[in-house]
């Protein structure tokens, strides 16, 4: 039987570096798709991600349970922020740069692009909304809490960006 | 009112690109730099803290001699009843001496749980 989260954190603290890893292992997906759906620069996405890892290691006192991964999230959110007041405000996205693995079949990949071209043309606050709540599945109180944001500002953030996204979507499949 | 159920096709799709991000690698990367953290930082900031300590107070004490003769002397007294009274009695510069040790220890406590 796996572990639960807040298990693994207690072992972690306790010194169990081994306990952490699982949970890396756990999250990773998560936490590098919400860093590439945020990051300006792609490039940058997994060094934002480790970063929040690194941060949720030396923090992990400070978690008390609840969602392990609202708390990762918003980790991850708060190293996004940080790293984007230290941009250069000329840069550019880099599509090229996004990695994705190899393994993705040409129909996958175009989807995939699809959804990353859908998510780009969203204004930033309704992407953050839409990729806490939506991609990374945080409830609208959590995304709220991570933010910031009053809560019926994240509802209508996503509730908008939503929206927009199967509109884009439905154009490029009719297209 | 949007509600999270009203959008479970988009994050199936969301799910399907993050599934695809697992990478030994990845993980490989961070436990590298967390095993770093875990091994140096407690034995090298404790022990920079000591050698601090045990270095400011190898060179303090002639030092205090000379600055506490120059300090004005506390001297409380509390009376609480006619037969019973309690007098302290300290150099100043041993307070703030103290003072400043906690405030440091306290800082560093603050910084590592932050």
């Amino acid at each position: 039987m796996e572990k639960s989260d807040l298990n693994l954190a207690r072992d972690a603290v306790a010194g169990q570096a081994a306990a952490f890893e699982t949970l890396v292992r756990r999250y990773q997906g998560t936490i590098r798709g919400l860093t590439r759906r945020l990051a300006t620069r792609p490039v940058d996405a997994d060094d934002l991600a480790q970063a929040a890892f690194m941060t949720a290691w030396r923090r992990l006192k400070s978690y008390r349970g609840g969602s392990f991964k609202a708390w990762l999230c918003t980790i991850a959110y708060r190293e996004f922020l940080q790293a984007r007041r230290r941009q250069k405000p000329e840069v550019t996205f880099e599509e090229s740069a996004h990695v994705i693995a190899f393994d993705l079949s040409a129909s996958r990949m175009a989807d995939h692009l699809d959804l990353d071209r859908a998510l780009k043309q969203l204004p930033e606050n309704q992407r953050i909304c839409v990729v806490l709540c939506v991609a990374a599945g945080l409830s609208h109180s959590e995304a709220a809490r991570a933010t910031g944001f009053p809560l019926g500002t994240v509802k209508s953030h996503v509730g908008r960006g939503v929206a927009s996204l199967r509109q884009y979507l439905d154009a490029q499949g009719a297209a | 009112m949007q509600t999270d159920e009203q959008y479970d096709d988009l994050t199936t799709l969301f799910a399907a690109q993050d599934d695809v991000l697992q990478s030994d690698a990845f993980v490989e990367s961070v436990m590298t730099g967390v095993n770093r953290r875990a091994r140096w930082r407690v034995p090298f900031l404790f022990g920079a803290a000591g050698f601090g300590l045990g270095a400011s107070l190898s060179q303090i004490g002639g030092l205090l001699d000379a600055v506490a003769a120059r300090t004005p002397r506390i001297d409380v007294s509390v009376d609480t009843l006619q037969s019973a009274q309690l007098s302290f009695q300290a150099s100043s510069i041993w307070i703030v001496g103290a003072v400043a040790v906690l405030a440091s220890c306290v800082a560093v406590l603050v910084t590592e749980r932050a």
